[in-house]
């Protein structure tokens, strides 16, 4: 698509009507396009006024709901001056992303760590999945990997042979009604979907996968509406060389 | 023309001269307080409810949906920035935009598993009438009305119907490219009757 096809978008954008391909397209263009920028900013407002036309008040008890959930719920940090990013924190993952490829790399070189994170692992195991788990440590090229995140530490256990890759982490917080956490493999050709899985409720998280001739360079977590997604649709909250 | 016209008070942005506007009570959620959280809440819940039931149209979906909004905005809240638009079109965009991404997920599905089975598209017509019903007598209702009906139906189907411009083409049996026209033209045309400053 041609840039002058692109500034005729904004309308058609702010009311939510490009589909995936040119909303993309078009989220890719417009922070960098002055007149774009002003008229997504406009038209934004225009249809919060359609929007207050429609106004009609949500049961009264969904309040505590939302308001119990918010308490358990750890914000974002602030964008800082040198980072831009769009309204879906778009711009923000695409960053975390190739940062995780960059990372890749140096990652090679680290691969003999995971025999000793292997045993620390064993040990701290615990709670439902853990048999397992354990069965899919034990396979002779299992390998471990940390995911680092905001909210701690996830570990990644994977054997190729199997085709099975376990998600190991404590304390985990919920993904919200009606979502999910999500593996994805990262390769050179993106992210490609490894399977979901969601922590019990004291946080605990031992899920087993079973994935198919993946060949990951890295790992990542989102959150996605239940079922998945075929692209990752949210901030990466955990990422980690394979 | 537009001068004259008395939908020029209905600005949208001037809430930063309240004291407890929306913007500036999402800029305190920003900073973790729940009770401006509670606060903005009571403020938008309405009209945030009430446009993801608009597009979903149902009722047990659009307060699953109405409460990630609002987690979302929690969550989000910290990032969001005054100088690029009003609390209320930002929270607007956020509810609008995960109905709509809602509706087209189900969408796709509902295409895969039926895809042999032959279908009759949702009667449009239903989606414009029941709107412009409810907003017959109101500013914004004067509003759309200004515009030319084939504006008006594009933008309503957008919108409100939560469709993509292709698709509203499709329903309108007209060429793509016009269906964006319309949807352009109609919502310069409302952004000018209600005054709306960046």
């Amino acid at each position: 698509m041609n840039p002058s096809d692109l500034h005729h978008l904004a309308a058609a954008y702010s009311l939510d009507a490009l589909d995936g391909d040119e909303r993309r397209a078009f989220e890719a263009h417009y922070p960098s396009c002055e007149i774009c920028s002003r008229e997504v900013i406009e038209f934004r407002e225009t249809a919060a006024v359609l929007a207050n036309e429609t106004a009609l008040p949500p049961p009264v008890a969904l309040k505590s709901a939302i308001m119990a959930e918010v308490a358990a719920t750890r914000q974002l940090p602030p964008v800082l001056p040198d980072q831009v990013t769009t309204i879906t924190g778009r711009r923000d993952r695409r960053r975390e992303w190739s940062r995780t490829v960059v990372a890749t790399a140096a990652a090679v070189v680290l691969a003999v760590v995971g025999t000793v994170a292997v045993i620390g692992l064993t040990a701290g195991l615990g709670g439902s999945g853990t048999d397992e788990v354990g069965d899919l440590l034990a396979a002779p090229d299992a390998a471990v990997a940390s995911l680092e995140g905001e909210g701690g530490v996830l570990r990644v256990v994977w054997s190729p042979s199997r085709d099975q890759v376990a998600v190991v982490g404590d304390g985990v917080a919920g993904a919200g009604p009606g979502r999910t956490y999500a593996l994805w493999f990262l390769g050179p050709d993106g992210a490609a979907p490894a399977g979901l899985f969601r922590p019990d409720s004291g946080g605990i998280v031992r899920t087993v996968l079973t994935v198919a001739d993946a060949d990951p360079d890295a790992w990542g977590v989102t959150i996605e509406p239940d079922g998945g997604s075929p692209q990752p649709t949210t901030e990466v909250l955990f990422s980690g060389p394979a | 023309m537009v001068e004259m016209n008395p939908l020029r008070r209905l600005r949208v942005v001037p809430e930063r001269d309240q004291p407890s506007g929306e913007t500036e009570l999402l800029r305190a959620v920003g900073r973790g307080d729940e009770a401006a959280f509670g606060q903005f809440y009571d403020l938008t819940s309405a009209r945030l409810h009430g446009i993801v039931l608009k597009v979903v149209r149902n009722p047990a979906l659009a307060e699953e949906i109405t409460q990630e909004v609002y987690l979302e905005i929690w969550r989000l809240a910290p990032r969001f920035d005054p100088s690029r638009g009003s609390a209320t079109g930002w929270s607007s965009t956020i509810a609008h935009r995960r109905a709509v991404d809602r509706v087209r997920a189900e969408q796709a599905r509902t295409d895969r598993e039926e895809r042999d089975r032959p279908g009759p598209s949702a009667p449009f017509d239903s989606v414009v009438e029941q709107v412009l019903d409810r907003i017959d007598r109101s500013a914004v209702g004067e509003a759309l009305r200004s515009l030319s009906e084939q504006q008006r139906t594009a933008v309503t189907l957008a919108y409100y119907g939560g469709h993509t411009y292709r698709q509203v083409a499709a329903l309108l049996d007209i060429p793509e490219g016009t269906a964006k026209t319309r949807i352009r033209d109609g919502l310069i045309k409302l952004r000018d009757q209600f005054g709306v400053a960046p």
